[in-house]
């Protein structure tokens, strides 16, 4: 995996976590909030778990160029300045592991770490293939497709990254509230409780 | 400030017989690939199993010094593939996670203290550094020196 790839997803990661928020806090009026600190914080420690790896790879071969740094340098002149990015680099991976171990340590027990795990696992595949997929068709041939409308799996499509109502009927070009009902009529056809357990249901993980 | 420099490494490989041969069961691939791609340079052997399963397959197939393994992979988990490695061999087990549980001051519900009692012989909290891993590998074949030096 590249660096700028890992980057990429950090990205999308955060903007995911943010979008869960939006999808909680809207579908959720009225409903007990600890079902949805459960939720955040289940996708947290999953993202925190997948991120781990990467950053341990990030961390390992930064503190190996540190060390032998020195032999790559031709001149004297550029293996100072080689051993100056390498520093600044190593000091960098060395915060983002520092915050990284703050983050991991400050989630609630998940459920079950395995399904944490899983569920981790299940983010990155989505995004990746979200990804892929962007600016095209939902692409997605599972039950849970088979079970709804084109529309209403245009419509799924959006709120998979992330998209509020309000963001989903702009970019189809509907009225909010029709991109509401639609989302509601998916919720029923797929027995979604609320919008955690929505991105639960699209994410393949059901309860 | 690092145990360990590459004069000091090279000074080791010089005199070890054989190179230690190290297995590594981890299912993230960028993981496995720095993993040995650091212990390569410190002239050790290293083998890598991306799944739990594969893992104890590769552990029975040869010889290892010391197994290294991630506690959360999918099919069997880490902890079993620990039960399982420590139920036929005395080999050093070192786990590997990045989960700690918040409010867990209680060591039965930290994975990594988990692991132990399962018979892990250390860990390493991911993200780790490459000292780190050397160090925690180091220590084990230590110790499993020290073992055999007990039973002689």
């Amino acid at each position: 995996m590249t660096s700028k790839g890992t980057q990429a997803e950090n990205l999308d990661h955060r903007r995911w976590i943010e979008g869960a928020g939006q999808l909680t806090g809207e579908a959720e009026v009225g409903r007990s909030s600890p079902e949805r600190t459960r939720a955040v914080n289940e996708v947290g420690s999953a993202i925190a778990h997948q991120l781990n790896g990467p950053l341990t790879a990030l961390r390992l071969y930064v503190g190996e160029l540190r060390r032998h740094g020195g032999q790559f340098g031709v001149t004297a002149e550029s293996q100072g300045q080689l051993q100056q990015l390498v520093e600044a680099a190593f000091q960098e991976t060395e915060r983002v592991c520092a915050m990284m171990r703050v983050i991991a340590d400050s989630f609630e027990e998940p459920l079950c770490p395995e399904t944490a795990a899983a569920l981790g696992r299940d983010v990155i595949t989505w995004w990746s293939r979200s990804g892929e997929a962007r600016g095209r068709d939902p692409q997605d041939t599972s039950a849970v497709d088979a079970l709804l409308t084109p529309r209403e799996r245009e419509v799924l499509g959006h709120i998979s990254q992330g998209c509020s109502n309000k963001q989903g009927a702009v970019r189809m070009q509907i009225g909010p509230r029709t991109f509401e009902s639609h989302r509601f009529r998916i919720m029923r056809k797929l027995g979604a409780k609320n919008g955690a357990d929505l991105v639960r249901i699209v994410l393949g993980k059901r309860r | 400030m690092d145990p360990l420099d590459l004069h000091d490494t090279q000074k080791t490989a010089q005199f070890a017989r054989t190179a230690k041969r190290i297995l590594v069961i981890d299912d993230d691939v960028s993981v496995t690939m720095a993993i040995q791609a650091i212990l390569i340079r410190h002239r050790y052997e290293t083998v890598v199993a991306s799944r739990a399963h594969a893992g104890i397959h590769t552990f029975r197939a040869a010889q290892f010094d010391v197994v290294l393994i991630d506690l959360f992979m999918p099919g069997m988990n880490g902890l079993d593939t620990i039960t399982r490695i420590r139920g036929e061999s005395v080999v050093p087990i070192i786990a590997m996670s990045g989960f700690r549980l918040r409010n867990s001051l209680d060591p039965d519900r930290d994975f990594l203290g988990l692991a132990k009692l399962r018979g892990a012989t250390t860990s390493l909290r991911k993200p780790f550094s490459s000292p780190q891993l050397v160090a925690a590998i180091e220590h084990s074949l230590g110790l499993a020196q020290a073992d055999e030096g007990a039973l002689q």
